[in-house]
């Protein structure tokens, strides 16, 4: 994308709800870490073209954004690129004011392990402003992570922010608006060729806060109406209040229109207020462990050896282990969605018992495995193929903090 | 049922998200009289009653007719949010959306006058 000279600026979004978890461990264990440990791999292509004035804003900053701006400082100087202006935006991390946020859910019970506020457009504009090539930021919105350019190049207000923020929501899943995660009614899905050289959107952004979304020339695709609808009002809630940093988006006059092979104009973005309040999440570690576990049978009668197989765990684990929340079930069958599944047609060729069990201590989920290992060989005939892994109960809530009370400022990380 | 009942997702597109706890389906008609039918057929309570048989919590829906959308919410409906689920891996709920793609409802009213009395 950089490399086709069309694009002025390039959002790389890279940070999911949940992978602000993880940086913070590594922040705890090194203060120089706890940036995304992608962040090399992501940039080393893209600076060259930032040197030569394709803006690039990225929340690879995680929660570090300034240890992740003098990496891309060092980066810079490897790739001989050593007048490069990077930019950290610091301000996201609110742990220390977490007793002033108004939490949705009760937070008494755990161990806080990080709070951030989802910033808006304004660092970002300013640190662009002041001619950075590259901005790195922790928790911000996604929206206005990929707005931030627009909205600053052309300085935009009002209703075009709108668009812009509503552009920048659109783009913000790249492939989810461009043939990822879409099948259509009655249109064959994307070949896998297709699939693998997936075309990320672009956006071009107009003054009255309309976009042209497109797929480059020759990218494969199927960025149209339907796949436009389906983005838009992914995740959103209320699509009449659509809450983001910078404004409260109302989606539903919001009008696509055809316009090409991989192009659909947009139009008729609408914002009510800026809103007053922030939203935070936090990161709470609950005690205990959830041990997730499969067992796999395969060749004539797997079905009835795994239902077996599945019987004798719901027997053993509540009575000789005590551990009363549990998910047992088959992978193949019924282990997404549950009661919810269709029913099944034949009997598959192989499949696994899965078991999840919630466990108060780590003790406790080594008993679990050793029950399902134990039906290697005191169990139903040739169980194998098994895989566990366990996972630290850690829960996102969501919560609210008054704007003010959030201050960011930008760091610059300057040429030694 | 008339004997034209259709497949959900023979005539909408569909998507799942998730917000913490929240569970977030989007359902896009591919033209108005699928929109309309779909939003006769998918009343909150029978996508309730489809959605409560996997997960908890109450459920609105978001009527957007200019985009021949319907929206469905369930709060509460992946407790403790995705890391606390104790399904097989990370991220079931991608896959819920055919929890209502796969619903069977009447099909679009044909716009011929003989079959404006159906019903009666």
């Amino acid at each position: 994308m950089a490399e086709s000279g069309e694009v002025d600026a390039i959002a790389l979004e890279c940070l999911a709800e949940r992978t602000l978890v993880n940086a913070l461990r590594m922040r705890e264990a090194n203060e120089e870490a706890g940036f995304d440990p992608r962040l090399a791999r992501r940039l080393r292509p893209l600076l060259p073209h930032a040197a030569r004035g394709c803006r690039i804003v990225t929340n690879l900053g995680a929660a570090n954004p300034s240890a992740a701006a003098r990496a891309t400082r060092r980066l810079a100087r490897e790739l001989a690129l050593p007048a490069l202006r990077v930019a950290a935006v610091i301000g996201d991390d609110v742990m220390a004011r977490a007793d002033a946020v108004e939490w949705t859910q009760p937070v008494a019970d755990g161990q806080w392990i990080g709070a951030h506020a989802y910033l808006g457009l304004d660092p970002m504009v300013e640190a662009l402003a002041e001619d950075a090539d590259v901005v790195i930021t922790g928790r911000v919105a996604d929206s206005s992570l990929v707005a931030a350019a627009p909205v600053q190049a052309l300085g935009l207000d009002g209703r075009a922010v709108a668009g812009a923020l509503t552009a920048g929501h659109l783009l913000e899943c790249s492939g989810q608006i461009s043939g990822g995660n879409l099948t259509e009614p009655n249109v064959p899905d994307l070949d896998a060729d297709s699939y693998a050289r997936l075309g990320y959107p672009v956006a071009e952004i107009l003054r009255d806060g309309s976009a042209v979304l497109r797929l480059l020339e020759g990218d494969p695709g199927r960025l149209n109406v339907v796949s436009c609808t389906l983005q838009l009002l992914y995740e959103v809630h209320d699509p009449r209040r659509y809450l983001t940093p910078d404004a409260v988006l109302d989606f539903t006059g919001v009008r696509f229109e055809p316009s090409g092979h991989n192009r659909v104009c947009m139009s008729d973005a609408r914002a009510a207020e800026r809103p007053d309040r922030l939203k935070v999440i936090g990161f709470l570690a609950r005690r205990g462990t959830i041990a997730d576990i499969e067992i796999a049978y395969a060749g004539t009668g797997a079905l009835a050896r795994a239902r077996l197989a599945a019987d004798i765990l719901r027997l053993r684990i509540p009575r000789e282990l005590g551990l009363a929340e549990l998910m047992i079930d088959l992978v193949g069958v019924d282990s997404v969605l549950g009661a919810g599944s269709r029913p099944l047609a034949a009997e598959p060729p192989e499949l696994r018992v899965h078991v999840s069990v919630r466990c108060p201590d780590a003790d406790a989920a080594q008993a679990v495995e050793d029950e399902v290992y134990a039906l290697t060989i005191s169990g139903p005939a040739g169980g194998g193929s098994l895989r566990s892994e366990r996972r630290g109960r850690v829960e996102s809530i969501t919560g609210f903090l008054p704007r003010e009370r959030v201050a960011t400022r930008i760091e610059w990380t300057d040429a030694p | 049922m008339d004997g034209r009942a259709v497949r959900v997702g023979d005539i909408a597109a569909g998507r799942a998200g998730d917000k913490g706890d929240v569970l977030d389906l989007t359902l896009v008609a591919y033209d108005r009289s699928g929109y309309d039918a779909l939003v006769g057929a998918l009343t909150e309570a029978r996508v309730a009653d489809a959605l409560h048989r996997v997960v908890p919590g109450p459920l609105v829906r978001y009527d957007i007719p200019g985009l021949l959308a319907l929206k469905f919410v369930a709060s509460g409906a992946l407790p403790g949010g995705v890391h606390a689920s104790l399904r097989a891996g990370l991220h079931w709920q991608k896959a819920a959306i055919w929890l209502l793609l796969d619903l069977q409802v009447d099909g679009p009213q044909p716009s011929l006058p003989s079959l404006a009395l159906k019903g009666e």
